[in-house]
């Protein structure tokens, strides 16, 4: 039989590399995103400097908070592993339980984040008031999107998997997620060593 | 829906019969003929069909607009058009023919072929093909919506800051622009993934990397350059949709803003881009020139490892397109001596079709005309290429029609003669009919006549001082004599009316091709590689069963050995090699199913951001389109239940793709 | 013989080509008029040269490998994968090549890219669409006070002139092609540019950077004058307005100046009837907040930007085609009212966007607070024309 198109009894498909499609493909997609996300870096290691009239970074930045939010995300990927490792195991209740957990966690990183945005915005920070704070808002802000777009994700396949219409293998899914999931949460490491750790 | 065409005494035709619902309201599409067919199809040749034909679509705009350029510049203070729709018209010659053709040309090529060339039945993600190919069409037709409303975009398709910036530019062409090519950079980011996946992952048994036929090697060079390429010029477009639309500065240099983050950021996108123009092509003609010359590549791992090397320093040079930008004479000196680097593979390459040409048997049908064109044109470009990798010569050079002449010598002369070797070679496999030879020769001859008096003449015009970009000329400076620049902006504009003359003999043979074109025979050819292990055109699971792979030029070696004499004789035809692979055959193939979702989604997009430019309300409509889309897809298998299948009468094994 | 071959054609496209060619087209890049550009020639002839042999090379082998092995019935040929040891070669050899002309690159980059030997210095500011020169005091060359001008930027022949280069908008470039290679003016950054003319004379260039709408009508010229001509250029520059003769012709034109003109345009030293100066005001009106210095404007041979001539066509071919020692005398000349293009200043007041496109019309200035882009069309009567005509020949 073909090697390239015939199924095992786990349903996932034989491939030249031994990797699934879909990993290999997210993996693909996640190589993607580092250059994106070296992009707005970039950018903004070029513009932190520019502050016009507007706060300097060590004036707004509150770095005690955004370590809590960071913690609070880094946890997160813990969870995740646990959830990948209970989906692999078939236990779908604590699938449920460690995704839902992984989520709030992403929730509240994201809702830090809102918060976070909110006092800059009002110690003078606005989207436009300087090169410094666009080009954070719109690092940050992408970072905050691809958190909230993962959120979605795990809520999407919690409710999905409930009503099992998981098309193809459950665990892979998760898997799939929790690769993204691990991956935003690195690129936060390094935006939250650039940006707060390392001063300007 | 398992689909088989022409089933063979071993198969048996399995239909859908009870469409599953993918959301309780949508039936699952089941079409297998009719314009639904297409429309809702995941079958990867279908979609390279539908990829080829839009580009084409959009070879004829651009070729328009540039037809239009030559006629303004035919003649001293030309009046054709005026100075502001000649701006537009060549920032949409330029981002039509990159993006919208010779793009997603190759992107079509590929579609079809990779997974022919490798043995596989499909792709590894049929709706995402699916949907890469609608949001190519969509984000091209959004980009092209511009004309009508209110003027298409003015700053040159490198759109440097900050003329694109709101005050310069103040019309919404610029903002169709941004936007437009987001959303076909979605569509090749997400073809990169799937292609890249299906290359490493997909192939026959026995195909390992280095028997892959090297237009499928190229392509997965050109997809891995996409892959890192697109997110750049995506965060570069969104800085610059963030600046015009939300008042973000950050290009405005009142407010401290450096222009040439956008220059660095759209060349480290751009340079690669231009490889991943031109390489498709030489994966074509690399299959072509053996097939004609009834020999192997000549160095097939050479070809293979300077298209990777090529791919890999393209990365390390985008700044010789700034030379003039005020780098500081480190950074041009470095980034000078690393372009004259990346001549070297391509030389590489150059000598190998030349060596391959070398001692064989060469059959010069229209493919093969275009093919060894390619070598000479592309020689022409190179070199050029070559003499302004020379930074201080750079500064005498850019921004004229010196290069110009370069780049159309590389991209008329390299990628587009490329495609039409392409369409001429593999027409037969696709549709399954013969392209008039005779007309295909006319083809080659009106295309190389018009394309060297068209833009050869550039050099001189470059050289003697004319800049691009200027939408009249003056005779003050176009120097005296009967050959004078005057002259010359004449003759290139007769030029481009040969070559429009050309490319029109292709389209008349298209028709004739399609109304009585000879009915193609199973190897016309005599080709070498797998793709034509099927029929013409192919099965929709493309083949009755996988073939083992041994060699490279796999097909090649089952029709020809080498007898004790050490000459090669046939021992097998065409129809024998078939034979055995149809007597092999799998029964109940389950291929990838048809869906909504992938147009669903697609759709969404330019609603997004046409909402985004008007009125924020239609955006939330596209939005919610998107996320509808995204959540029937998600819960949609990619190939139905086995239960929508009639049940197998045999009990032979079903085999499932993708 | 094949070696023969191989020379005949290169000799022939070698000939075709310069034959090809127009004679004294301004802007040629292959007719170096100063030692930065011939730095640039003598690097790119022989880069040229060893191009054009290789495209013989690689054209030629092609030929004869269609010609030699096309399909006469010959048999299968053997399936050979290649001859690593001559890909290796054929790597190597264009690898040293290029190599060498590599090193010849480095030195010419650095070469071009040095300031300390640096005699005078002129600011180049670009804007849409035209060039401004500001000569910063330099009191060896007799500039005593800053000069203010565009258009044609006036250089003492034989002196390393370092151009200073900045934009006030959107990027532009600088190019005079004899003289050198081009370099972006670029806002917000100060590039460097070295100019050097051997003789005097004129030569001609382009913004080489798309800069919208009316890119093509971005012209300028380098004049060069011997020592002497640029020290009585200089002194011109440097002397003080005289107000036009009352009840002529002209001192009406000067009126019309003031109420019209010099929203934009600066002549410096012109006084009002109660004696306060007249000071321009371009900032309020322009979006790069610059528009022409008219002071002298009648010692320049263009304007708007080097895209009209000031001379008509006799006179104008009269200082282009002279000598390079007759042409200081006539360049210092400058416009006689004999000389004038008539037609195209008259046009020009008349209605000077419909000359060069430019983004002038109130209606469609939402984006820039009104300010104009360009100058816009000023309603003049044929009667302000007419003395405003006599009155700018008065600024000499």
């Amino acid at each position: 039989m073909t090697a390239n198109t015939h199924a095992d009894e786990h349903g996932a498909l034989h491939t030249s590399t031994g990797l699934s499609n879909n990993k290999l493909g997210m993996w693909l997609f996640l190589g993607s995103e580092c250059l994106l996300f070296g992009g707005l870096i970039s950018t903004y290691m070029l513009y932190r400097g520019r502050v016009g009239a507007g706060p300097r970074p060590s004036q707004v930045f509150d770095i005690p908070f955004t370590s809590v939010s960071s913690f609070v995300l880094l946890m997160s990927s813990l969870t995740m592993v646990l959830a990948v490792s209970a989906a692999h195991k078939g236990d779908d209740r604590n699938t449920y339980l460690w995704i839902t957990v992984t989520a709030l966690l992403g929730a509240t990183f994201v809702g830090g984040q809102v918060y976070e945005f909110t006092a800059f915005y009002n110690e003078g920070m606005g989207f436009t008031t300087s090169l410094f704070s666009s080009s954070f808002y719109v690092l940050t802000g992408f970072h905050g999107v691809h958190v909230t777009v993962g959120i979605i994700m795990l809520m999407s396949i919690v409710g999905i998997m409930k009503r099992s219409k998981v098309p193809g293998s459950k665990a892979e899914t998760v898997e799939m997620i929790g690769l993204y999931w691990h991956f935003v949460d690195i690129v936060w490491i390094i935006i939250f060593t650039l940006i707060y750790l390392i001063p300007a | 829906m398992a689909i088989i065409e022409r089933p063979s005494t071993t198969q048996e035709v399995v239909a859908p019969a009870t469409p599953s619902s993918s959301l309780g309201a949508l039936k699952r599409p089941v079409a297998t003929t009719g314009w639904k067919s297409w429309l809702f199809t995941v079958d990867h040749k279908k979609l390279g069909i539908m990829y080829s034909a839009a580009a084409l679509f959009f070879f004829i705009v651009g070729g328009l607009e540039a037809v239009l350029i030559r006629l303004q510049l035919a003649a001293p203070n030309g009046k054709v058009l005026n100075a502001d729709l000649y701006n537009q018209m060549f920032t949409m010659h330029a981002t039509t023919m990159v993006f919208l053709f010779v793009m997603p040309m190759a992107a079509g090529l590929a579609n079809y072929f990779i997974p022919l060339q490798i043995g596989a039945r499909d792709v590894a993600f049929p709706r995402i093909n699916a949907f890469s190919f609608w949001a190519f069409l969509f984000g091209g037709l959004f980009l092209n919506m511009s004309w009508f409303l209110g003027g298409a975009a003015d700053g040159g398709w490198f759109m440097y800051a900050p003329n694109s910036g709101p005050i310069y530019s103040p019309s919404h062409g610029i903002d169709f622009w941004i936007l437009g090519l987001q959303i076909t950079g979605i569509a090749s980011l997400a073809g990169a993934v799937n292609l890249i996946t299906t290359v490493l992952n997909m192939r026959a048994p026995g195909m390992k990397l280095m028997r892959m036929p090297i237009f499928t090697w190229m392509q997965l060079v050109v997809q891995f350059l996409l892959l890192f390429a697109v997110p750049v010029i995506t965060v570069a477009l969104f800085l610059l949709s963030f600046q015009r639309n939300f008042d973000a500065t950050f290009f405005d240099v009142a407010a401290g803003a450096d222009p040439l983050l956008w220059q660095h950021l759209f060349w480290i996108f751009g340079h690669p881009e231009v490889y991943i123009l031109i390489l498709p092509s030489f994966g074509v003609i690399s299959e072509v020139i053996p097939v004609f010359s009834r020999k192997p590549l000549f160095g097939y791992p050479f070809v293979v490892f300077s298209g990777a090397a090529i791919g890999f320093v393209g990365w390390g040079v985008w700044a010789h397109h700034m030379f003039a930008s005020g780098l500081g004479p480190v950074s041009v000196a470095v980034f000078s001596i690393a372009t004259m680097a990346i001549a070297v593979p391509t030389g590489v390459k150059v000598v190998n079709w030349t060596m391959t040409l070398w001692g064989g048997k060469l059959e010069f049908t229209a493919a093969m005309k275009f093919a060894v064109g390619l070598i000479v044109l592309f020689t022409i470009g190179g070199l050029s290429g070559v003499t302004h990798s020379v930074a201080p010569s750079d500064t005498q050079q850019t921004d004229t029609y010196y290069i110009v002449a370069h780049f159309h010598y590389v991209l008329f002369g390299g990628a587009i003669f490329g495609l039409f070797s392409g369409f001429y070679y593999w027409w037969p496999k696709v549709f399954g009919k013969m392209l008039n030879e005779k007309l295909g020769s006319w083809n080659f001859w009106m295309m190389v006549i018009g394309m060297n008096m068209t833009f050869g003449p550039m050099h001189i015009l470059g050289l003697q001082g004319q800049p691009r970009r200027m939408y009249q000329w003056t005779e003050a400076r176009a120097g005296e004599g009967f050959f004078n620049l005057g002259f010359w902006n004449a003759f290139a504009s007769v030029g481009s009316l040969v070559l429009t003359t050309g490319v029109l003999l292709f389209l008349i043979n298209i028709v004739i091709t399609a109304r009585n074109g000879k009915v193609a025979p199973l190897d016309p050819w005599n080709a070498r590689s797998l793709e034509w292990m099927t029929t013409n055109p192919p099965k929709e699971h493309n083949f009755d069963s996988i073939p083992t792979v041994s060699h490279l030029d796999e097909f090649f070696h089952r029709k020809y050995q080498e007898d004790a004499n050490g000459q090669m004789v046939q021992v097998k035809t065409a129809e024998q090699v078939m034979k055995e692979l149809e007597d092999n055959a799998d029964a109940h193939i389950h291929m990838p199913s048809p869906s909504y979702w992938p147009i669903v989604l697609a759709a969404g997009l330019p609603v997004i951001t046409f909402g985004l430019i008007y009125s924020i309300p239609i955006g939330i409509v596209g939005g919610i389109i998107v996320l509808f889309g995204a959540y029937g897809w998600s819960i949609e298998p990619g190939t139905a239940p086995d239960d929508d299948f009639d049940p197998p009468t045999t009990t032979k094994d079903v085999v499932h793709v993708g | 013989m094949r070696r023969r071959i191989i020379g005949a054609l290169a000799g022939v496209t070698t000939t075709l080509f310069l034959a090809g060619c127009a004679t004294n087209a301004p802007q040629d890049t292959w007719q170096p008029k100063g030692p930065n550009a011939q730095k640039i020639d003598n690097l790119q002839k022989p880069v040229f040269a060893v191009a054009g042999i290789i495209g013989v090379i690689v054209t030629v082998a092609i030929i004869v490998a269609v010609i030699k092995f096309r399909d006469k019935g010959q048999p299968i040929p053997h399936q050979s994968h290649g001859n690593p040891a001559l890909e290796i070669t054929l790597t190597i050899i264009p690898a040293l090549i290029l190599t060498v002309v590599g090193v010849f690159t480095f030195r010419t980059v650095f070469d071009l890219a040095k300031t300390s030997d640096t005699e005078m210095i002129i600011n180049v500011t670009g804007q849409q669409w035209w060039w401004e020169y500001d000569y910063p005091v330099q009191n060896e060359f007799g500039i005593t006070q800053p000069i203010i001008t565009s258009g044609q930027l006036v250089i003492p022949a034989g002196t390393k002139v370092l151009l200073r280069q900045t934009s006030r908008d959107v990027i532009h470039s600088y190019w005079i092609p004899a003289l050198n290679g081009k370099r972006d003016a670029v806002p917000g950054r100060v590039h460097l540019n070295r100019i050097e003319a051997d003789k005097p004379g004129i030569y001609a260039g382009q913004c080489t950077e798309f800069c919208g709408l009316s890119h093509a009508n971005m012209r300028m010229e380098a004049v060069a004058l011997s020592k002497e001509d640029f020290a009585k250029w200089v002194a011109n520059q440097l002397k003080p307005y005289t107000p036009p003769a009352e009840n002529t012709l002209a001192k009406e034109g000067e009126t019309v100046f003031m109420n019209q003109c010099i929203r934009c345009h600066q002549v410096n030293g012109m006084k009002r009837a109660d004696g306060t100066p007249v000071i321009a005001a371009p900032d309020e009106n322009v979006v790069s907040g610059a528009a022409p210095n008219l002071s002298h404007l009648m010692t320049r041979n263009t304007f708007a930007g080097a895209t009209f001539d000031l001379l008509n066509k006799s006179c104008r071919e009269d200082v282009w085609n002279a000598d390079s020692e007759s042409f200081g005398a006539k360049y210092l000349t400058g416009v006689t009212e004999d000389c004038l293009n008539q037609s195209d200043l008259r046009g020009w007041l008349r209605n000077a966007p419909a000359m060069k496109p430019m983004y002038a019309n109130p209606a469609l200035l939402a984006s820039t607070g009104g300010k104009y882009r360009g100058m816009p069309n000023l309603g003049l009567t044929e009667s302000d024309i007419e003395k405003l005509v006599a009155y700018l020949l008065t600024l000499k």
